[in-house]
């Protein structure tokens, strides 16, 4: 059990670096693209259906500190948030099917919109303020990154089939 | 099989919101210096920040560079290395000129920042919010330290360095900031404030009295040094339009554009020296 524990652990610190990879090359790209786009979701989403609820919170919580020491708000929001969105993403896609293309695109929605709207709500409670809204941009976030992602899980079964049929 | 076998997911989803909810808790309110657990996580994950920029960087180089056009790139980027030195030059002499009352003080006001000005180049925006913080490519190994002035390549005020800081990087609290608060006065009529950020591309400027006279659209807002962060005479912004505030009515509600341009800082200049000649 222990080596599952430690192989889990490295594994969400790759899938960590890789976010922090994306996040990185698509703010070089356009730094604006970052109120659209979370490439920490992203991965969250991917390898929580892939691994599960345990892996996920893990993974979630890797994510989620790591884009909270890239960022100025409180150390540990994205952290919570994310580990809560790795941890239902992996239990709830284990208990319904999210197979086809349509509502595995549906189920990140759902998952992205719920992890975007507690972000926001846990940010407005700890900074006291009211937080900015990029004049409503922050709302195309969950939509953007579940389109990314489901595009993700599209392609690669594309070419587990390609492989399959070569095979 | 155990309890722990059988309701393993649950427990470990328990554990983590725990240690988040006291992470969280143990800064609010807000204000606090970062914790080591925090810098850890950034010395961890900056120098991978760092490596993915400079790979894209290095990418984009190769493809540039490609038939044969190193020549003309390297003359280019020397050029644009002078250029940039020299912005800098001017706008602080200019700032200076403007500033300096006697030969004696102009002198002194220029030796403050000789040999002080360290490029950076820009390797990553807030992860939340573009408008709050950005970081660089230089840290202690450059003698990069916290409340250090960061300006753009015209001169014009970014904001400061703050922790944590990396051997390699660091993080800049812009001026849009909605924490940022910079000592300002205008150019034209010396009216006093502090200017806030918003976290948007918009600032305020705060604490002018509604009976206070001066002020005008337009004007332009530079640093007083008042705060002992930045230097006084760097460009941090112009006044956009000038209201009475309803909220406070003793105040003057006055949004102000900033200096710098969000969209052209990919290189910035850290100044190592603060006012008064501290490292």
């Amino acid at each position: 059990m222990r080596d599952t524990v430690v192989r889990d652990l490295l594994q969400a610190f790759l899938g960590t670096v890789v976010a922090v990879l994306v996040y990185s090359l698509a703010g070089a790209g356009a730094p604006a693209l970052l109120v659209v786009f979370n490439a920490f979701s992203i991965v969250v989403l991917y390898y929580s259906i892939r691994r599960g609820e345990v892996f996920g919170a893990l993974l979630g919580t890797m994510c989620g500190l790591a884009q909270d020491a890239f960022s100025l708000g409180v150390f540990g929001v994205a952290g919570l948030t994310k580990t809560l969105l790795g941890f239902w993403t992996g239990f709830i896609s284990k208990r319904i099917d999210v197979g086809s293309l349509t509502r595995n695109a549906l189920f990140m929605l759902v998952m992205s919109i719920l992890e975007t709207g507690l972000w926001v709500l846990l940010t407005a409670l700890v900074r006291l303020k009211s937080i900015n809204l990029h004049g409503g941009l922050i709302f195309l976030q969950p939509v953007v990154t579940a389109a990314v992602a489901s595009t993700l899980f599209a392609l690669e079964r594309r070419a587990r089939a390609r492989s399959s049929r070569g095979a | 099989m155990p309890l722990w076998e059988k309701r393993r997911s649950a427990w470990v989803l328990a554990g983590l919101t725990a240690f988040h909810i006291l992470l969280i808790s143990v800064q609010v309110p807000p204000g606090a210096g970062k914790s080591v657990f925090e810098k850890g996580v950034f010395f961890i994950f900056s120098p991978i920040q760092s490596a993915a920029s400079g790979a894209a960087r290095g990418v984009a180089s190769v493809w540039n560079g490609y038939f044969d056009l190193r020549g003309v790139r390297r003359e280019n980027r020397k050029l644009k290395q002078e250029n940039f030195f020299l912005s800098q030059d001017v706008r602080f002499l200019e700032d200076r000129l403007r500033f300096a009352e006697s030969e004696a003080r102009l002198r002194e006001s220029l030796a403050e920042f000789e040999g002080s000005i360290l490029a950076a180049r820009v390797i990553g925006v807030d992860s939340a919010n573009p408008h709050q913080s950005i970081i660089i490519d230089k840290g202690s190994f450059d003698g990069v330290m916290k409340d250090m002035a960061v300006c753009d390549r015209n001169g014009s005020l970014v904001g400061r360095t703050i922790p944590p800081i990396g051997f390699k990087t660091a993080k800049v609290q812009l001026v849009t900031d909605k924490d940022s608060s910079v000592s300002v006065e205008s150019v034209g009529s010396k009216l006093t404030g502090s200017m806030t950020g918003r976290s948007t591309d918009v600032c305020d400027l705060r604490y002018i009295l509604a009976t206070a006279e001066g002020g005008a659209e337009g004007e332009e807002l530079r640093t007083t040094g008042y705060d002992k962060i930045y230097p006084a005479g760097i460009r941090a912004g112009v006044i956009k339009s000038i209201a009475p505030d309803e909220r406070s009515p003793i105040f003057r509600s006055i949004a102000v554009t900033p200096a710098f341009r969000f969209d052209t800082i990919d290189a910035v200049a850290v100044l190592t020296r603060r006012p008064g000649g501290g490292e």
